[in-house]
């Protein structure tokens, strides 16, 4: 089933290296020559993926069925993914293969994909990791875009039983090297997929020219300057080569901390008012390096505090906000909701599905993330000040609520190109640690942090509420939360931009000796705040904040007269945080389980009646222009994508019509006899009607 | 516009009353301190109504405040927008119009405190700024009053409304709107939704829905078998009038077996009453109850309705609940708001009854049998279920029309109690089963958007109008009730005409209105709103009906009885309770009444033993694609914001997110502006232009989709 899709995929001796995965245009890979052939069964390898292990006769279970169901086929262990490859690979029809993704198979689950490993021994469930004594007769794989796979490996020799398992134990859970990343053999070996979609705009922001032109963009430029003073990560190995700061800055304030108690510029707005953001100086116990660092800030808040600089109101994310633990915490609640093993579990929580959801507090912290956005939106926009946000290390809760920010002020973020670009400024530039937050080298769980998914789920929320406002669909941020754990976009898969720079550079003369780099420790699990800084701007800002209280009211002021408007898409966005309006980001999450799946149903009935409208258009279209003798072509074909398949199922394009036939769901205990009444039925056709004689 | 103005349950824009407030602000007042309403007001009276009292005052709750006047008459509270256009063909304002029975609480506001009025005597010594009434139908309206002098108006108004209320119930009627409509005769119904008051609907219904087994019994044309039975129903061919009297006697209240719908594939649904298991029925009756019951099938699978699914009082709770819940300013945190809404347990019954009707649609699809829906009362949940059943199952129910027939067959003429059940009589049995049911079908619709030709907003139309008393619809128990109101019945009692012969030319027939005269309280551009641009009927293709099997009399005992409840089929070994001695009575039958339990869980051990899917024989016969399988998981329930939330204004304001129709206005509005903007095209093309040739990109417009409503759970 694999790479069926790429074959009809035309050309491919030149793909574009995109920074994000999309159904819609999937770009195309092309296969390897060496291909394994075995029965008729085909394992699709990438460029660079190799064959680790594998084991036949593995029955994998039809996950709507009851337990009893399945599909036999091959297991298999690449450096790349688990692949199940099934014996009778049924022809598909067209819409399944038309829409799949082009990387991941249906039954292809990448290694990054891979949360828990469970083995069933005598009807009990276990996690799996480290050495096994005993081998499981059925493995179950949860996966992190919550897709639930059960293998039974009772048929399976016990030689292969063995090998499979250890091997995917190994490969998905043990701790591995930057350098192992499958990232890396895929660019050796694919390395003519370096020519950039010449469509794709993103700003890259790895240039002083981005910087410049995003200045220039937001009219940032008169009180702000793109520094270069960080080139080749010589001052700092956290922030990037390039960035921006308040102009009168001197350059060697940079260095002093190395680039910690900087304010960077984020984004300004068009009354002038900026939005920045801080990384805390380092904690210290010596008085004398206190003293130093307090004269220094002093120095600092001196600079951004006169004329023509607006008052600046700082917003501490580290000691007043979110914890990153608060945030695990919920999302494997939250998740839990959805990773089923079969479906029985799932009607039992049906009943208390809202108290369940509400307890994980996942969509509380969702709330919150858009509230703080819409306080510091507030500030900048009726108060015209600057807002300074503060964090450790400004990579985590930083990016997230300034991309929230921007989001909600500035149109240009919401097309899609704004929004790469969005993404590449604040979490690739602005040094979120991906590969520690999505804990891709299985090195520290407690580093793993869905940061960056809740961002997502954020946004999904705006996009939901005002989905005329943004360029891009729900669909398009399902599909970017499922390219954070494809590793052969680099995008998502380094802590910084120094880290990418220096491993992807290397590479590519041999190896990298040592890894550059251990993990930055971020405390994060700690209590205390950074008194220092609090207390220092604790004087500042307390003539600022009278009291809490009437910060609630300007607030609400805000919320209140903007709601009570019409909407200008165009222009500032907010989003309602009320109970009922936080809500459950449905595609993404309960894409994979069937019961979830109304045939013929959901928005794509909606979606393709009116793909069939803009057809119509389309048509029209064309046949004016022909009359105008246009040499223009008509731009792009409508997508017919929808107009063959009448009744697709609401989990389109993701779970394809897997259920042909919808079950209803009578647990019959006397069918069977039923079944034998049929005869009596077509006798009866043979009686005449006297109804209505 | 949160609410008021145009903005309230329609997508249509406030253009209308803005310019004018400022030019009409002069002459649109009587003097401040004149007691007497000016001529316009009197004149927007209906025949009968009388002004109690009335203040200038300005709707609140969001911008623009509109000015206006309010009114307490003797049937209403009305907001008068200043400059609004009084139409003699609306007299009733859908969106300022508060019927006394509508009025579930009202407050009054007055500096810092606020009030609650429940008797006149709470209002003492008070004078009200502001004052909020809050719809029974989720609906808030809040007037303040203006200052300078016009206190004891305002005053005087909050006292009439709360006088007026007190002493309203629901069974008066604005019978000025039967008088002003009569002159224009009952035509304007396009096409009229039969009533199924005369034999013909009947007779039509069934052609239309090719029941050839059946036929229209005359045999309560008196009431005399039920009262709250219609006067005609269907009942098999080969069943003389004679036994379907005997039969009936059987039966709770004498509601027999009868006809509901007729599957094209040849299965019938019917509904009845509970077995009177008091009565001793001799083998003649036994025989031909059974016969009716089995109505020529072999197979006949009897669902109990009440089991499994909420009790009357249940949903009574569950509504009441949901209302505190969803007032403005409930107090329930936001974080908490999710089990608050689960507590109230409302989305559950919802969930409960998709979750039984989908079942019972799958059992009518699948094979030709008799279903049978038995309700002890057969007047709430069989009525829920039936046209649940039939939405999900024929297409053409899902059309405004068949929508109007199913309700007004199922609900109106089958005797659902309305006026109790809304809480018209002030008795104890009031529990919103209609109310229920439309949430349902808003489910459907969420769901299924492209299968259905109404909207929303026709739904949330229907839902207000249940408690605006301006026609017999929802307001009578019975249609004895609804016959005798309507004058109908005394040319029956008087001059009997046996057989299905036309009622006597010249009575008071025409004049009657029902519900779905819907141009008595909205205007054009809101019924347009009706439609669902997003229906496509050639979704379900019309070739999906099965085989017909032609049903007819099976002599002898039917060769397969079941009994369908917690969701499993088990055999029966016979139909009617009456023939064993009491104690050995089945425990299933409808003697014993049922409670609300959970459906067992179906663990994994007794999985292995069950036959899950489609049985075997089904297999070659996938359901046919016409059949609607809604999903009724925890996720996909959801509530319905656009009604329940109404009140409360932070929330409302979300709901002007555009629907398709908001499309549809954008590319004609785009289509307009390239108009003017495309010089170029030659005089000839000006045929040409009104084709609908845009400038929206896809991408755009699959935004616009993608993102709506889609996973809303709130």
């Amino acid at each position: 089933m694999l790479g069926k899709g790429v074959v009809g995929g035309g050309g491919g001796t030149k793909a574009p290296k995109p920074s994000f995965v999309s159904y819609v245009r999937p770009e195309e890979i092309h296969t390897n020559e060496k291909e394994v052939t075995e029965k008729e069964v085909t394992l699709h390898l990438l460029p660079g993926e190799q064959l680790l292990c594998e084991a036949s006769t593995v029955l994998k279970y039809v996950q709507e069925d009851s337990c009893q169901h399945g599909v036999y086929g091959r297991l298999v262990c690449t450096d790349f993914k688990i692949a199940f490859l099934g014996d009778d690979e049924s022809a598909l029809d067209n819409d399944e293969t038309q829409f799949k993704n082009k990387v991941i198979g249906e039954n292809d689950i990448t290694l990054h994909c891979v949360d828990q490993i469970y083995g069933v021994f005598d009807e009990k469930k276990k996690t799996l990791f480290g050495q096994l004594k005993k081998y499981p007769e059925k493995l179950i794989i949860h996966c992190k875009d919550l897709r639930v796979f059960q293998f039974c490996l009772r048929y399976t020799k016990e030689e292969e039983v063995k090998r499979i398992v250890s091997g995917i134990i190994h490969h998905t859970q043990a701790p591995k090297l930057l350098k192992r990343l499958f990232l890396f053999s895929y660019a050796t070996a694919a390395q003519n997929n370096t020519v950039t979609d010449p469509k794709n705009h993103t700003v890259m922001f790895d240039t002083l020219k981005d910087w410049c032109w995003e200045l220039e963009r937001t009219k940032g430029n008169m009180k702000y300057k793109a520094v270069s003073v960080n080139e080749g990560y010589k001052v700092c190995e956290r922030l990037p080569a390039y960035f921006v700061v308040p102009t009168p800055l001197p350059e060697e304030n940079v260095q002093r901390f190395q680039g910690h108690g900087i304010p960077i510029w984020c984004w300004s707005c068009h009354n002038g008012s900026a939005l920045l953001k801080m990384s805390a100086l380092p904690k210290e116990q010596d008085d004398g390096i206190l003293q130093i660092q307090k004269s220094f800030l002093d120095g600092i808040y001196k600079t951004i505090h006169r004329p023509p600089y607006e008052i600046v109101k700082t917003e501490d994310l580290s000691s007043n906000f979110l914890s990153l633990q608060e945030i695990q915490t919920a999302y494997s609640k939250f998740k839990q909701l959805f990773l089923i093993d079969n479906s029985t579990e799932f009607w039992d929580t049906d009943i208390k599905w809202f108290s369940l959801l509400e307890s994980s507090s996942w969509l509380d912290i969702i709330r919150r993330c858009l509230k703080k956005a819409i306080e510091i939106t507030e500030c900048m926009e009726a108060q015209n000040m600057n807002v300074l946000l503060l964090e450790e290390n400004a990579s985590d809760l930083c990016c997230l609520i300034s991309s929230l920010v921007q989001l909600m002020m500035d149109p240009h973020c919401r097309t899609r190109i704004g929004f790469q670009s969005l993404i590449q400024k604040e979490w690739v530039m602005g040094g979120h640690c991906f590969l520690d937050r999505c804990n891709h080298l299985r090195q520290n769980d407690k580093e793993e942090v869905p940061v960056f998914l809740l961002f997502l789920d954020c946004v999904w929320q705006l996009v939901h509420q005002h989905p005329p406002a943004f360029e891009f669909t729900e669909t398009y941020l399902t599909v970017l939360s499922d390219s954070l754990y494809i590793p052969i976009f680099s995008t998502f898969f380094f802590n910084s931009p120094h880290q990418k720079d220096t491993n992807m550079h290397q590479r590519q003369l041999s190896l990298p000796l040592t890894q550059s780099k251990s993990s930055p420790k971020r405390g994060f699990f700690r209590e205390e705040t950074d008194h220092l800084i609090k207390n220092l701007l604790g004087k500042r800002i307390s003539k600022l904040i009278n009291s809490s209280d009437e910060l609630q009211d300007n607030f609400r002021e805000f919320y209140d007269s903007w709601h009570s408007k019409s909407t200008d898409y165009h222009g500032l966005l907010l989003p309602h945080i009320e109970g009922p309006e936080i809500k459950v980001w449905a595609q993404r999450y309960l894409r994979w389980i069937p019961e979830a799946q109304i045939l013929g149903g959901g928005q794509v009935a909606t979606l393709s009646k009116l793909l069939e409208m803009m057809e119509e258009v389309q048509s029209l279209q064309e046949k004016i222009d022909e009359r105008h003798h246009s040499q223009q072509a008509p731009q792009a074909e409508a997508p017919c994508l929808l107009r063959n398949s009448a009744r697709l199922s609401s989990l389109f394009p993701f779970a394809l019509l897997q259920r042909h036939s919808s079950k209803p769901v009578l647990p019959t205990s006397g069918w069977k006899a039923l079944g034998d009444e049929d005869d009596l039925a077509k006798r009866e056709d043979e009686f005449v009607d006297l109804g209505d004689v | 516009m949160w609410w008021g103005g145009r903005g309230q349950s329609f997508n249509i824009a406030p253009q209308k009353e803005e310019p004018e407030m400022g030019s009409v602000q002069e002459n649109r007042m009587p003097e401040p301190r004149s007691r007497q309403p000016s001529s316009c007001l009197a004149s927007r009276c209906l025949p009968g109504e009388q002004i109690l009292a009335w203040a200038p005052g300005v709707r609140k709750g969001l911008e623009p405040e509109l000015s206006g006047t309010l009114i307490c008459t003797n049937f209403r509270v009305t907001f008068q927008p200043c400059g609004w256009q009084w139409n003699q063909d609306t007299p009733l304002n859908s969106e300022y119009d508060f019927a006394l029975v509508n009025i579930g609480r009202l407050e009054a506001v007055s500096g810092l405190s606020r009030v609650q009025l429940l008797r006149p005597g709470s209002l003492h010594k008070f004078i009200p700024e502001e004052i909020l009434i809050h719809g029974r139908d989720f609906r808030l309206l809040r007037v303040g009053f203006e200052a300078g002098g016009l206190e004891p108006q305002a005053f005087q108004v909050t006292m009439a409304i709360v006088q007026a209320r007190a002493q309203s119930n629901q069974a008066q009627q604005y019978s000025g709107i039967t008088l002003s409509k009569a002159g224009q005769g009952s035509g304007s119904r396009k096409p009229p939704i039969p009533l199924m008051e005369t034999a013909e609907d009947w007779e039509t219904e069934r052609k239309k829905q090719a029941a050839r087994g059946w036929r229209v019994s005359t045999v309560n044309e008196r009431f005399d078998v039920a009262t709250s039975l219609p006067r005609y129903f269907w009942v098999p061919n080969r069943i003389l009038d004679s036994e379907v009297r005997r039969a009936f006697g059987h039966f709770h209240q004498g509601r027999g077996p009868r006809l509901s719908w007729h599957h094209p594939g040849g299965s019938d649904l019917l509904r009845c009453g509970g077995f009177y298991t008091a009565s001793d029925p001799n083998k003649e009756d036994i025989r031909a109850v059974e016969l009716m019951l089995q109505a020529g099938h072999s197979d006949v699978v009897l669902v109990d309705t009440m089991d499994e699914l909420p009790s009357l009082a249940d949903v009574q709770l569950a509504h009441l609940r949901l209302r505190a819940l969803c007032l403005p300013d409930s107090s329930v945190a936001e974080d908490k708001w999710l089990s608050a809404l689960e507590g109230t347990r409302w989305l559950d019954y919802v969930r409960a009854c998709l979750r039984k009707a989908s079942d019972i649609s799958v059992l009518v699809t699948s094979r030709v049998r008799s279903v049978i829906l038995q309700e002890r009362g057969d007047r709430d949940l069989n009525g829920l279920l039936s046209s649940l059943v039939q939405l999900l199952s024929a297409p053409e129910a899902r059309t405004l029309f068949g929508f109007q027939s199913l309700v007004q067959r199922e609900w109106v003429a089958a005797g659902h109690p309305f006026l109790t059940r809304l809480g018209g009589t002030g008795a104890s049995e009031e529990a919103p089963v209609f109310l229920l049911f439309l949430d349902c079908v808003w489910q459907l619709l969420q769901q299924f958007p492209a299968d259905f030709e109404f909207s929303e907003f026709f739904l949330l139309a229907l839902h207000d109008s249940v408690r605006v008393p301006d026609t017999l619809t929802f307001l009578r128990n019975t249609p004895w009730e609804r016959g005798k109101q309507s004058g109908q019945l005394n040319s029956y009692t008087q001059v009997y005409t046996p057989g299905y012969s036309q009622p006597p030319a010249g009575n008071s027939f025409n004049l009657q209105l029902s519900v779905w005269d819907w141009d008595l309280r909205y205007s054009n551009a809101q019924i347009l709103q009706f439609q669902n641009p997003g229906y496509d009927p050639e979704h379900c293709p019309d070739s999906w009906l099965p085989r017909p099997q032609p049903s007819f009399m099976v002599p002898g005992p039917p060769s397969s009885v079941w009994l369908f409840s917690r969701g499993a089929l088990t055999p029966l070994n016979q139909l009617c309770p009456w023939r064993q001695s009491p104690c050995q009575q089945s425990p299933s039958l409808l003697a014993v009444s049922s409670r609300w339990l959970p459906r067992p869980a179906i663990s994994s051990e007794s999985l292995a033993d069950q036959e899950w899917g489609l049985p075997s024989h089904w297999g070659a016969c996938p359901l046919p694609p016409g059949l609607l399988l809604p999903g009724y998981l925890g996720p996909q329930i959801r509530l319905w914001r656009r009604c329940y939330l109404r009140g409360r204004p932070e929330v409302q304001m979300g709901l002007s997110a555009p629907t398709i129709s908001g499309l549809q206005d954008e590319l004609s509005h785009l289509q307009e502006l390239l108009r003017k903007w495309t010089p170029r095209i030659s005089p000839e093309d000006h045929s040409k232009k009104r084709d609908p040739h845009t400038i929206l990109n896809p991408t755009e417009i699959a935004g616009i989709l993608k993102g709506r409503a889609e996973g809303d759970l709130g």
